[in-house]
């Protein structure tokens, strides 16, 4: 098993020459561990407190994390009591024993003290994922968010506290890089202080993140056995903080509930934009991450939602799955379930007219060079659906275009139109529009102009 | 092959994958398949689960498979019913606590496995759903048509078809395409099952004879005006045409016709589009040799407008022999942007036209794409029955005005 190891040299030596020794030394277990692992980096700031004991004079202090994806240039120690008579003197990487370090510490204090290690490693990441379920007449959901955290750091944490870190950070170095890098790296001249300023601010965020939680109630798990997942903000970030202690074995993952709602409102609507979703209207579930649909306790995390209906036979019917990004407070989700063969779009031209051409002269002849071009278009959609739908159209046109339509319609950009409408249950609605293009020297601009009919 | 397991030591979390366990079977299994990309299964087990205690933790169940592809995400369990005197019953909530919970799932290393880590408020046997979607068990859609001797009426069948390659054996499972009936079918590995998702009968059809002459040219040199007359059968998915129970989707339809004699004649096949309710299907029979349309270019005359700008005056003779024993309808397809192309210049878009005046009276104008692309249907009668009389060439003429070309 590869595991990080804290020694304790129970000889004196004034001078080191590790690579030498023949070592007796105890082992001191961890007594707490706790990973505060991104999403956005693969990386995971891992503080373990463990019991050492000291001597009077120079003690000697051993951390070693074979066969991990520790960056050791992260690694430190914090003596937790009696901080004023313990003092840690330097640091000693030995040369000969890669993945090793040497703290030399000197104390006025001789017994038994708590510190705190901690290290920033790779290899425990997280993902989420969420499952919405709709009632048969899709009208509500239970909507269900899953952290999934993954353990490939070569380390079994057992009974770890867990905080999930939400939220993007820039790292100039990536740590599984540092962590099999043989040695410490020659510091960067350039961005050296860039660097140390970094690592610094991070360390500052997650002894906030610390901070946070230790205000909360004791944290067994309920006697339903369900843990909660605590949401805070945290700067710009957001925490996901797993309640209790959870083991995940080297090369194991796993997945707990962190979002829970029901009874989630949402709307569907249809819309038909052939330039980003093809020729036929595909159907999106949109909802709010807010109060309103029982939702908004914390921002969503980037994950595949995966929707499902109660198909009314006692069973479900997978509708789709779509990829969401990070989702704020209140703002919205949309999900895309492609096409609905219970909804037809068609489109129809009316026939084509020109007219005001213009004409230019050249050799005593006159030559067409601008003209209008009047074409009728109508769209139908059918609806089999026995409920209404709300149907969203937008539809680009190229050039220098006069446009009307007897139904309301907006423009969505310079080129693009908008018109949303209800579709009756069973039912039929026509979108029909007068589409001028002016062409040659008519046209004058690269845009529409909506038209009153 | 896919197995659950309820371990039935509490074990820790750091369980060790040796485990002593019972093997709950299925009790139910449905597949999905109204999804036409991802086929979801749904199997119900009874497990039995012990009380959960702060000393022995929680159930432990152990879901693995081998050989079958089933996408480890999305892999979904849900308790259902609590087993009480041989009944189920609800999953109760006490103080907002529900009786039966999923704390976890974990995903062992380099295994298709996972374990969930379940509450149980009291030792209880439970009803639980476990739901995934799996690649390789997928459906396709064909279709067999039985026209009667007339050609008026179609028995037209609809299959569905289960193909099982996913790995795994399901037993006897629900079957449900999203419409149609549910079946209850033993699915086996490497299987397909053709089931009949509906029979509708006599479905009226109508026999279309089709003509052009911009998409399929020249007949051959020896009739350089004539081009080919291709036949479909016409068939609407409404009420009105006795099917219009759901969208017909995409397959392969087989085409048969009684030959009056009890038995059957293989006419063709075609693959149908996705067939709407209220839109029409069309099969593609072949081509009729029995029709013969020749279009003639009658007149092409320019008008000029003011300078480069003019009309083009066009009339379009078909003379068509129906050498058929039934009478028919022929409908012959103009591309106006087409015509216009080649007689009098870049159309500009769609061509601006219009219908004149020596458009033979028996000819129906319809659109049913767009006003640039007219099918003009025109009825012919049967060859005559005297053998000594002679087919009698039909003639047709469309006189258009094409405007505003430069």
């Amino acid at each position: 098993m590869k595991r990080t190891m804290l020694i304790l040299f129970v000889t004196l030596m004034p001078i080191l020459s590790p690579a030498k020794n023949v070592d007796l030394v105890t082992l001191p277990k961890r007594n707490t561990v706790e990973l505060t692992i991104y999403n956005s980096e693969d990386i995971t700031l891992a503080k373990e407190t463990r019991d050492i004991t000291v001597k009077k004079g120079n003690n000697q202090i051993q951390f070693s994390w074979a066969g991990t994806l520790i960056d050791p240039t992260s690694v430190e120690m914090r003596i937790l009591e009696h901080a004023d008579k313990i003092e840690i003197e330097d640091t000693v990487f030995p040369g000969q024993k890669p993945q090793h370090l040497i703290w030399n510490i000197e104390s006025e204090f001789e017994g038994q003290v708590p510190v705190e290690v901690s290290y920033f490693t790779s290899g425990l990441t997280w993902q989420m994922d969420y499952v919405a379920i709709t009632d048969p007449e899709e009208e509500l959901m239970k909507f269900r968010g899953y952290v999934r955290v993954f353990n490939s750091s070569g380390e079994e944490y057992d009974d770890a506290h867990i905080r999930l870190i939400v939220g993007r950070i820039n790292l100039v170095e990536k740590i599984v890089d540092l962590a099999k890098r043989y040695g410490i790296a020659a510091p960067a001249t350039a961005d050296n202080d860039y660097k140390k300023l970094q690592s610094a601010v991070l360390r500052q965020s997650f002894a906030y993140a610390s901070t946070v939680m230790k205000g909360r109630p004791a944290q067994d798990a309920p006697a339903d056995g369900k843990k909660q997942i605590v949401k805070e903000g945290l700067s710009e970030y957001f925490m996901f903080a797993v309640q209790g202690s959870e083991t995940i074995k080297n090369g194991w993952s796993k997945r707990m509930e962190a979002v829970k709602a029901n009874d989630v409102k949402f709307d569907i609507l249809y819309r038909m934009r052939s330039y980003q979703y093809g020729a036929r209207p595909v159907r999106f579930f949109i909802w709010l991450n807010d109060e309103e649909h029982s939702l908004g306790e914390s921002p969503l995390p980037d994950g595949q939602v995966r929707i499902f209906r109660e198909n009314g036979q006692d069973g479900l019917s997978f509708l789709g799955q779509q990829l969401i990004r990070y989702v704020p407070i209140k703002a919205k989700i949309e999900i895309n379930l492609g096409p609905d063969d219970l909804v037809v779009y068609e489109t129809f031209r009316h026939g084509t007219t020109r007219d005001n051409f213009s004409f230019r002269r050249s050799s005593g002849r006159e030559y067409v060079d601008g003209w209008d071009e009047r074409t009728r278009w109508v769209d139908s959609i059918r609806n089999y659906r026995t409920k209404p739908i709300r149907f969203e159209l937008r539809r680009q046109w190229a050039g220098h275009v006069d446009y009307s339509s007897e139904i309301k319609t907006k423009l969505f950009d310079y080129r693009t139109i908008e018109a949303t409408f209800d579709v009756p249950a069973r039912g039929k609605q026509l979108y029909p529009c007068m589409v001028v293009t002016h062409n040659g020297v008519n046209k004058k601009q690269e845009r529409i102009d909506l038209k009153k009919e | 092959m896919a197995c659950m397991a309820a371990v039935l030591l509490l074990a820790p979390a750091a369980q060790a994958r040796i485990k002593l366990a019972t093997l709950p079977v299925r009790e139910r299994v449905e597949v999905q398949l109204d999804n036409g990309t991802y086929t979801l299964v749904e199997e119900e087990r009874i497990v039995p689960l012990l009380k959960s205690t702060a000393e022995n933790g929680n159930n432990r169940i152990d879901f693995s498979w081998s050989n079958t592809q089933i996408d480890k995400n999305t892999i979904l369990f849900r308790p259902l019913a609590i087993r009480q005197g041989g009944k189920f019953r609800a999953i109760a909530k006490a103080d907002g606590k529900e009786e039966i919970n999923v704390i976890n799932v974990a995903y062992p290393p380099g295994e298709n496995a996972l374990v969930w880590e379940v509450y149980a408020a009291e030792a209880c046997a439970a009803k639980v759903r476990v739901s995934y979607l799996v690649s390789n068990l997928n459906r396709s859609f064909s279709y067999r048509a039985l026209a009667n001797k007339d050609e008026t009426e179609l028995t037209f069948r609809n299959f569905i078809q289960l193909r099982n390659y996913s790995g795994e054996d399901f037993g006897t499972a629900g079957v449900w395409a999203g419409f149609g009936p549910k079946f209850l079918k033993k699915i086996q590995q490497q299987e397909t099952i053709k089931m009949l998702l509906h029979r509708f009968e006599k479905v009226p059809v109508n026999k279309t004879f089709t003509f052009d002459w911009y998409k399929h040219g020249q007949l051959n040199p020896a009739k350089p005006l004539a081009s080919r007359v291709l036949m479909h059968y016409e068939l609407v998915n409404d009420e009105k045409h006795e099917m219009g129970l759901f969208p017909l989707q995409p397959g392969k339809v087989r085409i048969f016709i009684q030959d009056g004699h009890g038995g059957e004649a293989f006419l063709g096949e075609d693959i149908a589009k996705l067939t709407p309710l209220d839109d029409k299907m069309r099969l593609y029979l072949g081509e009729s040799r029995d029709i013969v349309c020749t279009r003639i270019m009658k007149e092409n005359k320019r008008h000029n407008v003011r300078g480069n700008l003019h009309n083009q005056e066009i009339v379009i003779s078909y003379e068509i022999e129906n050498f058929k024993d039934k009478a028919c309808q022929l409908d012959i397809v103009e591309q106006i942007n087409g015509l216009c192309r080649e007689y009098a210049g870049d159309p500009h878009g769609d061509a601006e036209w219009e219908q004149k005046e020596r458009t033979s009276k028996g000819i129906d104008f319809s659109y049913p794409t767009d006003k640039v692309n007219p099918v003009l249907s025109v009825k012919l009668p049967a060859r005559p029955k005297d053998k000594a009389e002679k087919v009698k060439k039909q003639v047709f003429t469309f006189h258009l005005l094409i405007k505003n070309v430069w």
